[in-house]
C-alpha cells in the first residue's frame, strides 16, 4: 500500500471564533501504479486534502500514512525531506522561478540536494515533455501550456513515488489543456508513477483508473 | 540526502538579485552613500595614524625628550643619562611664551633657543636659507645672534626682513623665515607663532628668570637598536626618586609627542564619525525598508522551493547570502565614492592636518568597509528577516483564500532589534573612543527615533481620521494612503525628520557659541589679558595705567604648586600607559598638571556655589583650625575629590594643608581669571606668586597701544589680545563646523535616497490601484497631486518635528556643556521645515513621475 488515508478531518478556525470542518472522516487508499482522480466542486476541499497529502499542512485529526510512515508524527526537517523524495507536487499556476531558465528550474529540486548528475537528467525530463529545445528559455518567454509542462518535469525528475496534481490544466485554455493532459497521463503511463490528481474536469477524471467525488467534506 | 554544491545557494541568491534589478541597485546605492561618509572618515583617520606614526620622531624632532620647568643641574642630568647607550647625542632647547614687540606691534610668542645639533630627526627649512645644517645655526644664531622667525610674524608684527624684533632686553636681526620645523603642537593654529634664537642668546633676553614657566628640554638620539621603554622605565623610577622640582621632570618619548600632536584632531575625528554614523543609520534604515518589501514579492519564490525540498532554513541561507551580497557590495562602492569623499576632507580640515599629510586607502579600512558592509545590512535588515517565519508553501494551493499571516510575537520581534542596538552602540563607542560619549549618543539617537516614531504614528492616525472628514476627494485618498502604508509613511518620516534634525543640531549648538563670544561690545569679554605679573610689577603697572584713564580688572594672584595627598594617603597620578579611551586621556593630562592656586574674598560673578558653604574670610594661623578651599565642580570630579576631603599641596616645597568646603560652577567662556583651586585669603600671600589681570572695553587702536605700552615698560608680562584670539578661535571652530556640518549633508543625501525609493516603491505598489483611479475618470494631475500632498505632509511634519527636536537637544546640550549657551535662530529652523517639505515633494516627484505616466492600458494586460 502506498498511501493510506483513514478518518482523517481537517477544520479551520473561524474569525467569529467558530470553525469550519473542510474535511470530514475521509479514508482512501491509493497502491503503487494507481492513478485516482478527485472531483468536486470549488471550494470543496480539494486542495485541502492535496494539501495534507503532500505534507503542507497538518490534519485536525485521524490518519494520513505515506510508505508506511505516519506524516503527522514527521518533524518539519524530516517532513521537508521525506517530500523531497517521495512526493511530486504540480500546482494550477505552474510556479516556475522567474529567474532561473526552464533547465534550470528543472534541475533545481536535484541541484537542492546535491545531486551530480542534474544537468543530465533535467534535460532527460525536458525532452519527456517535449521542450527541449525551450531549456534556455525564461518562464517569461514560455507560453502558459510550455510553463506547465516545464513544471510537469520538474515534479517528476526526482522520481517521486506519488505525483500530486491540483487542477494542472485550471489555467489554460481547452485545447492547451487536453494537450498537456495528454502528456501527463502519457508520462504517468510510461513510468509508473502514482498519480493523485485534482480537478473539475470530468473528461480528465475519467481518464484515471479510479474517480471520488469531494461533497461536503466527504467522499461521496 | 546530500548537500547542495557549495555554490548552489550563493548562485541562487545572486541569480535573484540580477532578476530584480531596481531593488538591488537602489539598495546598494542607499547603502553605500550611507557607508561612503564613514568610511572615508576611518581611511582618513588611519592615514592620520599611519602619519603620526611614521613621523613621530621627526615630530619631537628626537627619539626622546627630558622637560623641566626649572633648569636641570649636571649632576642631575648625569644622574639620569647615566643608563644611555654610549653613542647617544644630546641636544638642549629652551622654550617660553613672551611678548615681542617690533617699533609699532606687539604680539605673543613662543621663542624657542636652539643649539646646533637641532633637530635629531626631521629638518628645520627656512625659506632663504633651505634646509637648515648645523653649522649654519651656529654662525647664524650662536654667533651672529639672528633670529628666525614664523612667516606670519612678518604682518603681525609689521616688519621686513631685515627689521629686527625686540625680546625682553635685547633686540633680534631678523634673517630668515621659518616654512618647516620639527613641532609637537599644531603651529598652524597660530595663536602664539615661533621665534627660534641661539640657546645662549635666550639667555640673553633676561626673561629666564623673570618668566613663570619657562621650557628646559633636553633632546636625545639613541642608536637604533635601543630599547626606548625599558629606558623610559628606568627614567621615570629616577625620577620619582628625586625631590622637589625635579621629581616633575618629565620623561617625553617620540611617540607619546606624536600621540599628542594627534589628540585635537582626534576628538574632531569623534565628532565626525557620530555624525557619519547617522548617515549610516539613514541608509540602514531605508534599506530595511527596501528589503522588507522586497522579501514580501520573495515569498512566493521561497514557498516554491520549499515544496521542492528546501528547508526554512535553506531559505533564510538564500536570504542571508542576498543580504550578504548586497552589503558587500554595497561596501565596494561606497569605497569607490569615499575615494571623492576624502580629498574634500582634507581641505575642510587643513587647518588641524599635521605638515606634509597626506590620505590614502589602506587595506584596514577596506576591510573595515567590507565587514561593515555585510554585517551591518545582516543586521538592519534582521528584524524584517523574522517575516520569513510567515511563508508557508501551503499557500500555493490556496491562493486566494486569504492571508493567514503568522503571528511573529511581540518578543522575538524586540528581540530582533537587539543587535541592531548593539551594534550601533559598538561603533558610536568606538568611533568616540569614549563610552560616556558613545553612548549617550546611542541613547539620544534612539530616544529621537522613539519620540519621531511615536509622532509618526499619532500624525499617521490623525491622517486616518482627516481621510474620512475631508471633503475633497484627492486630499482624502492621500491621507487614506498615508494611513495604510504605515511602514513607507514612517520610514519616510524618521529619515527626514533625523536627517532635518542633525543639520540643524549642529548649526544651532554653534551659533549660540558664537553669538556669545562674537560679540564686540560685550563688557563681560576683557580685551586684553595679562599674565606673569611680577607682583613688585603691580603697583607700577597700576600707576601707569591710571594715567591712561583705566584700571586691571580681575588681578588674580596664581601660586603653583602640585596635589601630594588627600585625605592623607598620597595622590596617585600616573596611570599606567596604554590608555585607550578620551576619558582615561583627558583624565591622565589632568592630573600630571601642575596646578595654579589663587586666592580671593569673594566669588566673580561668573562663579556659583553649587554644593558646601562660602569661604570663610580671613585666615588666622593662631586659630589652630584648618585653611579652606574652594574647587570648581567637574574639576573635583575628574581629580576623584569630594567636599570635606582633606587636601595636602606642594606649594615651593612647603606643605599646605586644606579642606574643600565648598564646590563652584564656573562659566568659563566669561574669560575672566578662574582658577579650578581657590584659597580663603591669608594662606597663601607669602608664597612667591604672579599675577593675572585683564583690561576691558578696548578698541582695536588701543589695544595695540597699551599692548605696546606694557610690553615696553614690563618684558616679561605677556598680553594675549583676547578678542583677535577668539576671532581665532571662532575661525578654526567655523572649519571644524564646516566639517561637521558636511558629514550632516551626507546623511540628509542618505535621507532622501531613502524617501527616493520609498516613494517609488509605493508607487510601483500601487500601480493598479493608480490605473484604476485613471480609468474612473482621475486626471493625471489630480493623481500628481495625491502623491505631492502625501510627502509634503511628511515633509512639513518630519521637519517641525526634526527641527522641534533639534532645538530640545541643542538646549540640552548647551545647558549641559556650555553653560547656557543658547539662542534660537528661527530663520534656519523656518528655512530647514520649508526646505525638507520641498526636498521631500522634489524627490517623490521625481522618484515617481515616470511611473504615474504609464497608460492604465496595463490594467488588461497585467496578470
Ligand atoms: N487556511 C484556511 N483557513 C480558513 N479556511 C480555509 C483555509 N484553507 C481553505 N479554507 C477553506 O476550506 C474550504 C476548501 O478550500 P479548498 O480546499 O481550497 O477548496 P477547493 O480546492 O476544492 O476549491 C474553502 O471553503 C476555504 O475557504
Ligand atoms: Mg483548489
Amino acid at each position: 500500500m502506498l498511501l493510506e488515508i483513514n478518518q482523517l478531518y481537517k477544520s479551520f478556525p473561524q474569525a467569529d471564533h467558530g470553525q469550519i470542518d473542510v474535511l470530514k472522516n475521509i479514508n482512501l487508499e491509493i497502491h503503487e501504479g494507481e492513478t485516482v482522480a478527485v472531483v468536486g466542486q470549488s471550494g470543496s476541499g480539494k486542495s485541502t486534502l492535496l494539501s495534507l497529502m503532500a505534507g503542507l499542512d497538518r490534519q485536525s485529526s485521524g490518519s494520513l500514512r505515506l510508505r508506511e510512515q505516519e506524516i503527522s508524527e514527521m518533524s518539519e526537517l524530516k517532513l521537508t525531506q521525506f517530500r523531497a523524495e517521495n512526493i511530486g507536487i504540480i500546482f494550477q499556476q505552474f510556479y516556475l522561478m522567474p529567474h532561473l531558465t526552464a533547465l534550470e528550474n528543472v534541475s533545481l529540486p536535484l541541484e537542492m540536494f546535491g545531486n551530480k548528475d542534474h544537468q543530465k537528467r533535467a534535460k532527460e525530463a525536458l525532452l519527456q515533455v517535449g521542450l527541449s529545445e525551450r531549456e534556455q528559455h525564461f518562464p517569461h518567454q514560455l507560453s502558459g501550456g510550455e510553463s506547465q509542462r516545464v513544471a510537469i518535469a520538474r515534479a517528476v525528475v526526482t522520481r517521486p513515488s506519488i505525483l500530486l496534481a491540483d487542477e494542472p490544466t485550471g489555467n489554460l485554455d481547452n485545447e492547451t489543456g487536453v494537450h498537456v493532459a495528454n502528456l501527463l497521463f502519457d508520462l504517468v503511463q510510461t513510468t509508473g508513477m502514482t498519480l493523485l490528481l485534482v480537478t473539475h474536469n470530468m473528461e480528465m477524471a475519467l481518464r484515471c483508473s479510479r474517480q471520488l467525488t469531494l461533497q461536503f467534506g466527504t467522499f461521496q | 540526502m546530500k548537500n547542495p554544491s557549495s555554490l548552489f545557494w550563493p548562485k541562487l541568491a545572486l541569480r535573484e538579485l540580477l532578476n530584480n534589478q531596481r531593488f538591488s541597485l537602489f539598495f546598494l546605492f542607499n547603502l553605500a552613500l550611507g557607508l561612503a561618509g564613514f568610511i572615508a572618515l576611518d581611511s582618513f583617520k588611519e592615514s592620520l595614524d599611519v602619519h603620526l606614526g611614521k613621523n613621530s620622531q621627526t615630530i619631537l624632532g628626537a627619539d626622546l625628550a627630558l622637560t623641566s620647568y626649572v633648569p636641570i643641574d649636571d649632576q642631575t642630568l648625569r644622574k639620569l643619562e647615566s643608563n644611555f647607550p654610549e653613542s647617544t647625542l644630546s641636544t638642549q632647547k629652551i622654550s617660553l611664551f613672551t611678548m615681542v614687540a617690533s617699533k609699532e606691534r606687539s604680539v605673543l610668542v613662543q621663542v624657542t633657543g636652539i643649539e646646533e645639533e637641532f633637530p635629531f630627526y626631521g629638518r628645520l627649512i627656512l625659506e632663504k636659507g633651505g634646509t637648515v645644517q648645523p653649522q649654519f645655526i651656529r654662525q647664524n644664531l650662536d654667533m651672529r645672534g639672528d633670529a628666525w622667525i614664523y612667516p606670519e610674524l612678518f604682518t603681525m608684527l609689521d616688519i621686513k626682513e631685515g627689521g629686527s624684533v625686540v625680546i625682553g632686553e635685547k633686540s633680534f636681526p631678523v634673517t630668515d623665515s621659518v616654512i618647516d620645523d620639527p613641532s609637537s603642537s599644531l603651529s598652524s593654529f597660530g595663536l602664539a607663532p615661533r621665534i627660534y634664537l641661539g640657546l645662549s642668546d635666550i639667555l640673553e633676553t633676561g626673561l629666564l628668570s623673570k618668566k613663570s614657566r619657562v621650557s628646559y628640554q633636553h633632546l636625545y638620539r639613541f642608536p637604533d637598536e635601543t630599547d626606548l621603554t625599558v629606558l623610559v622605565g628606568t627614567l621615570k623610577n629616577k625620577i620619582r626618586k628625586f625631590d622637589g622640582s625635579y621629581s616633575k621632570i618629565r620623561v617625553l618619548t617620540h611617540k607619546r609627542a606624536a600621540n599628542n600632536l594627534g589628540r585635537v584632531m582626534g576628538y574632531l575625528n569623534d565628532y565626525l564619525g557620530l555624525v557619519a554614523l547617522i548617515a549610516v543609520f539613514l541608509a540602514g534604515i531605508g534599506a530595511a525598508y527596501l528589503f522588507r518589501n522586497y522579501l514580501v514579492h520573495r515569498f512566493r519564490e521561497m514557498s516554491i522551493l520549499m515544496s521542492l525540498g528546501a528547508t526554512r532554513q535553506q531559505t533564510y541561507r538564500l536570504v542571508l547570502w542576498q543580504l550578504g551580497l548586497l552589503g558587500t557590495g554595497a561596501a565596494l562602492i561606497s569605497i569607490i565614492i569615499s575615494l571623492g569623499i576624502l580629498p574634500l576632507l582634507e581641505i575642510l580640515l587643513e587647518q588641524f592636518l599635521p605638515r606634509g599629510f597626506e590620505t590614502q586607502v589602506n587595506v584596514s579600512s577596506l576591510i573595515f568597509a567590507l565587514v561593515l558592509g555585510s554585517i551591518g545590512s545582516l543586521v538592519f535588515c534582521l528584524p524584517v528577516l523574522t517575516r520569513i517565519r510567515s511563508v508557508q508553501p501551503l499557500r500555493l494551493l490556496h491562493e486566494n483564500t486569504g492571508n493567514h499571516e503568522v503571528e511573529v510575537s511581540l518578543w522575538s520581534q524586540a528581540l530582533s532589534y537587539l543587535p541592531l542596538i548593539i551594534l550601533s552602540w559598538l561603533l558610536s563607542v568606538w568611533q568616540s573612543h569614549s563610552l560616556i560619549v558613545g553612548s549617550t549618543f546611542v541613547g539620544m539617537l534612539l530616544l529621537a527615533i522613539l519620540i519621531l516614531g511615536t509622532l509618526a504614528w499619532g500624525i499617521l492616525m490623525f491622517a486616518g481620521k482627516l481621510s474620512q472628514t475631508s471633503g475633497n476627494t484627492i486630499k482624502r485618498l492621500a491621507f487614506r494612503n498615508l494611513q495604510r502604508n504605515r511602514a513607507g509613511a514612517i520610514s519616510c518620516f524618521l529619515a527626514l525628520a533625523l536627517g532635518t534634525l542633525l543639520i540643524n543640531l549642529i548649526p544651532q549648538i554653534y551659533q549660540g557659541i558664537q553669538e556669545e563670544i562674537s560679540r564686540p561690545d560685550d563688557y563681560r569679554i576683557p580685551s586684553l589679558f595679562l599674565f606673569d605679573i611680577q607682583p613688585e610689577q603691580l603697583d607700577h603697572l597700576q600707576n601707569i595705567l591710571a594715567e591712561e584713564n583705566t584700571q586691571l580688572n580681575y588681578i588674580s594672584p596664581m601660586v603653583r604648586a602640585r596635589l601630594e595627598k588627600v585625605n592623607g594617603t598620597k595622590y596617585k597620578s600616573e596611570f599606567e600607559e596604554g590608555l585607550r579611551t578620551r576619558e582615561q586621556e583627558r583624565e591622565q593630562g589632568f592630573r600630571m598638571r601642575t596646578l595654579n592656586l589663587s586666592y580671593r574674598t569673594r566669588l566673580s560673578d561668573s562663579e556659583l556655589i553649587v554644593e558646601g558653604r562660602q569661604l570663610a574670610e580671613n585666615y588666622d594661623w593662631n586659630s589652630g583650625s584648618m585653611a579652606e578651599v574652594s574647587l570648581e565642580e567637574r574639576f573635583a570630579e575628574r581629580m576623584g575629590l569630594k567636599l570635606g576631603d582633606l587636601l595636602t599641596f606642594n606649594v615651593h616645597e612647603v606643605p599646605v594643608e586644606a579642606k574643600v568646603v565648598n564646590l563652584r560652577k564656573v562659566k568659563w567662556n566669561s574669560f575672566q581669571p578662574n582658577f579650578f583651586i581657590l584659597f580663603q585669603p591669608g594662606v597663601l600671600e607669602q608664597a612667591p606668586a604672579t599675577f593675572l589681570a585683564s583690561l576691558g572695553g578696548l578698541d582695536k587702536t588701543r589695544r595695540m597701544y597699551f599692548q605696546n605700552l606694557i610690553v615696553n615698560e614690563f618684558p616679561n608680562v605677556s598680553v594675549i589680545d583676547v578678542t583677535r584670539t577668539v576671532e581665532r578661535v571662532l575661525k578654526i571652530s567655523d572649519q571644524m563646523v564646516l566639517a561637521l556640518r558636511f558629514m550632516a549633508y551626507l546623511s540628509i543625501m542618505a535621507g532622501l535616497v531613502v524617501v527616493f525609493s520609498i516613494a517609488r516603491h509605493e508607487v510601483e505598489g500601487r500601480l493598479w490601484e493608480l490605473n484604476l483611479l485613471k480609468v474612473l475618470g482621475a486626471k493625471f494631475s489630480d493623481i500628481q497631486k495625491m502623491i505631492q500632498i502625501e510627502f509634503a505632509v511628511l515633509g512639513i511634519y518630519a521637519g517641525i518635528f526634526g527641527v522641534g527636536l533639534s532645538l530640545v537637544m541643542s538646549y540640552g546640550i548647551a545647558w549641559w556643556f556650555f553653560e547656557n549657551l543658547w539662542e534660537w535662530t528661527w530663520q534656519i529652523s523656518l528655512a530647514s521645515v520649508a526646505g525638507v517639505t520641498t526636498l521631500s515633494v522634489a524627490v517623490a516627484w521625481l522618484a515617481t513621475r515616470r511611473t504615474l505616466r504609464i497608460s492604465p492600458l496595463n490594467l488588461l494586460r497585467s496578470s
